[in-house]
């Protein structure tokens, strides 16, 4: 704009101006020029694999959870899904899912925060270390820990070796096995997510700051922290909306209280022979997922526009 | 249009003679010295830094002005050596303990904050009140020119725009000791240039006590009051710019500010007036007194600019031109005086440079020759 007024002898020519371009429909751009016919091409097998193995399936699902034993229409079957025991389960999956998703943040941060500050050597052999266990089925991991912690497993015989107040605890066929059982399971995901994420955090950024005189306190909480939120905001939902439809650890470490919605599929398919309740609930999981990842996406374009407004 | 809001140095240039007192410190370096292993990276560094002085670290890299640098802000600790600040010994504190400010060649702004938010972070870890960070904040982006960007994020700022509001957040919290690690080293040339003058007229204006680190010798005569050229993790030598440029202590110096021309030869008289040298390829040249004793082997250094073309029986040596080239206004000669040595190097103002015949005398005023034992190379 400035340039403009200091420079007047330049000639204004009034057809640099871009034209304005008719608007065109969506069916012009999506196969209207032949790069985007050729990027549908191209794309066509995984489309179709996609509609074969995923889409369908859940459409089918979705019909079947609709459909009362006569055939018509109804929502019965969500009724049911969301009413009674069923809808204790399905609080008691919840409340599981979010206390793994923090205790694996909580531990995953510590993790890969002393991995970010390793040397990339060491860092890859820890990391391997984490990630490994996770190779090996998910079965014997969760025998493992059933040794582990129960009543006279090595957790506790160290706890009573050392004299701890109240050991030996109940660790196994309550919530607290679960939550470690699956926590462990999930570990590696937050891990790795959040490792990302810490590396990409310029060190010295934090020096800038201290630089400054921010103490190391500050430092975490102004810099470090705000700079791997995003982080660990998708770290703890990854491990939350995977904790909602795992089956195996709950069903082996938890006891009756502990019945998550998976393991109530699963018998309803295998015992009762109950498809129809059993699609209703998968539907009533998946549109949590959703639910969950809008939130995750809401929140971060509030968080966006509260940081553009309180500045502006 | 990268940048539209550059800041007019002129106001701030008229100021700095009603200047009172500077607020920056006094700073002083004994004997700082620091090693990696088995490498010496500072040897032993000294000096005394006044009040407002605007101080430059000059060196090639490896050369351990940064290694310096960082001692100082306190993000490497000396092996032994004190840094002192207005009399009090900060060679154990933290960076943080310090209170300097520090301005990186990365700029460092906060992407997560936007301007306004990273120039008011300093001052609101020294608990400044809401309202004076406001009014502070706004005065610091008027002075940079960027009145109007507090509200934006640091990755919508081009390169020099980042780098001022870097310099405004180490200037905001009125540090005794502004610290600069190459700030204009990622930037373009123009760019460089202008904020060279601006951050010049802001440390004349605030009577700033700068200490700045760049391997551009022109940057550094520009900026500086004093500047320590550094080799091998030594100060060769500690001077305003004018004496490094007439009186290199270091053929190193004379190498590296004035790019000089060197002639080997031999010392035959030396006294308080002048030293008189017999060059290997040539005659007898006057040189400025130096305290050398005849016979000793020497190396005569004298800048590009400084070499006058004149008669073949009137200079204290010949040769033949073998290059011209057209530099703008100056005119560079290369003139080949023996087989086996380098080409000497003449600056002449593009005017008055009559097409030199092939086989010219060269000569020099005594007071532009500086004489060097011969023992190291430039």
């Amino acid at each position: 704009m400035a340039g403009s007024l200091v420079r007047p002898a330049t000639p204004v020519r009034p057809h640099s101006a871009p034209k304005p371009r008719r608007p065109r429909g969506l069916r012009h751009r999506l196969v209207g020029t032949r790069r985007a016919r050729i990027g549908l091409l191209n794309a066509s097998p995984i489309v179709l694999y996609l509609l074969v193995l995923f889409v369908f399936p859940i459409l089918g699902t979705l019909l079947l959870s609709l459909k009362s034993n006569d055939g018509a229409l109804t929502l019965h079957w969500y009724a049911e899904a969301l009413s009674g025991a069923n809808l204790s389960v399905l609080i008691t999956t919840l409340r599981i899912s979010a206390e793994t998703s923090l205790l694996s943040l909580a531990v995953g941060f510590v993790l890969a925060n002393a991995l970010s500050r390793l040397r990339p050597i060491w860092a890859g052999l820890v990391m391997l270390i984490v990630v490994v266990p996770h190779f090996i089925s998910a079965l014997v991991r969760t025998y493992g820990w059933i040794i582990l912690l129960g009543d006279h497993g090595l957790a506790n015989q160290s706890l009573t070796g050392l004299k701890v107040p109240g050991a030996p605890f109940r660790m196994l066929y309550n919530e607290t096995g679960v939550v470690i059982g699956t926590t462990a399971v999930m570990l590696p995901y937050t891990v790795l997510l959040l490792y990302g994420v810490m590396r990409g955090v310029d060190r010295r950024l934090l020096a800038a700051a201290a630089s400054m005189g921010a103490g190391r306190v500050r430092i975490f909480a102004r810099i470090y922290l705000p700079l791997v939120a995003p982080g660990l905001a998708s770290a703890g939902l990854l491990s939350f909306i995977l904790c909602l439809g795992y089956y195996i650890t709950p069903a082996l470490m938890g006891g009756t209280k502990q019945t998550m919605v998976a393991s109530l599929i699963n018998d309803q398919v295998m015992k009762q022979d109950q498809w129809n309740g059993a699609a209703a609930q998968g539907v009533v999981l998946l549109l949590i997922t959703f639910a969950g990842l809008l939130l995750l996406k809401t929140a971060r374009s509030i968080g966006a526009g509260a940081r553009k407004r309180s500045t502006s | 249009m990268p940048d539209l809001h550059i800041a007019d140095p002129a106001p701030a240039m008229t100021t700095a003679s009603q200047q009172t007192s500077p607020t920056g410190k006094a700073l002083s370096i004994v004997g700082l010295h620091k090693t990696y292993g088995s490498a010496v990276a500072v040897d032993s560094a000294s000096m005394e830094i006044a009040a407002g002085e605007f101080v430059t670290f000059l060196g090639p890299s490896g050369s351990g002005k940064t290694t310096t640098l960082m001692m100082v802000a306190g993000f490497v600790e000396p092996d032994s050596g004190t840094v002192t600040v207005g009399g009090r010994d900060v060679t154990r504190l933290a960076p943080q303990k310090r209170g300097f400010g520090f301005v990186f060649q990365q700029y460092l702004l906060f992407p997560h904050m936007t301007v306004g938010e990273n120039l008011a972070f300093p001052l609101q870890l020294r608990g400044v009140p809401k309202a004076e960070i406001r009014t502070r904040v706004h005065e610091a982006l008027e002075m940079a020119g960027m009145g109007g960007f507090a509200g934006r994020r640091p990755r919508e700022l081009s390169g020099g725009q980042q780098q001022r509001v870097a310099l405004c957040r180490a200037l905001i919290y009125r540090p005794p000791v502004i610290l600069m690690d190459e700030p204009l080293g990622a930037l373009d040339k123009k760019l460089r240039d202008q904020l060279q003058v601006e951050i010049k007229a802001i440390q004349r204006e605030l009577g700033l006590t700068v200490i700045y680190v760049t391997h551009d010798q022109e940057e550094a005569l520009v900026l500086s009051d004093r500047i320590a050229v550094m080799r091998d993790g030594g100060i060769d030598q500690f001077d305003t710019p004018r004496e490094l440029f007439e009186r290199p202590r270091t053929p190193f110096v004379a190498d590296f500010l004035g790019a000089a021309n060197f002639l080997p030869g031999r010392v035959m008289k030396g006294d308080d007036d002048a030293t008189l040298v017999r060059i290997d390829h040539g005659g007898l040249l006057t040189a400025r007194p130096h305290s050398l004793s005849p016979g000793q082997q020497v190396q005569a250094a004298v800048q590009p600019g400084r070499l006058r073309v004149c008669a073949p029986e009137q200079g204290f040596c010949t040769g033949t031109v073998e290059t011209v080239t057209y530099v703008g206004t100056l005119v560079r000669t290369g003139v080949r005086i023996a087989e086996d040595t380098p080409l000497l190097r003449l600056e002449v103002p593009a005017g008055r440079a009559p097409a030199p015949p092939p086989r010219v005398g060269l000569t020099a005023d005594a007071e532009d020759i500086n004489v060097f034992p011969a023992e190291r190379d430039g």
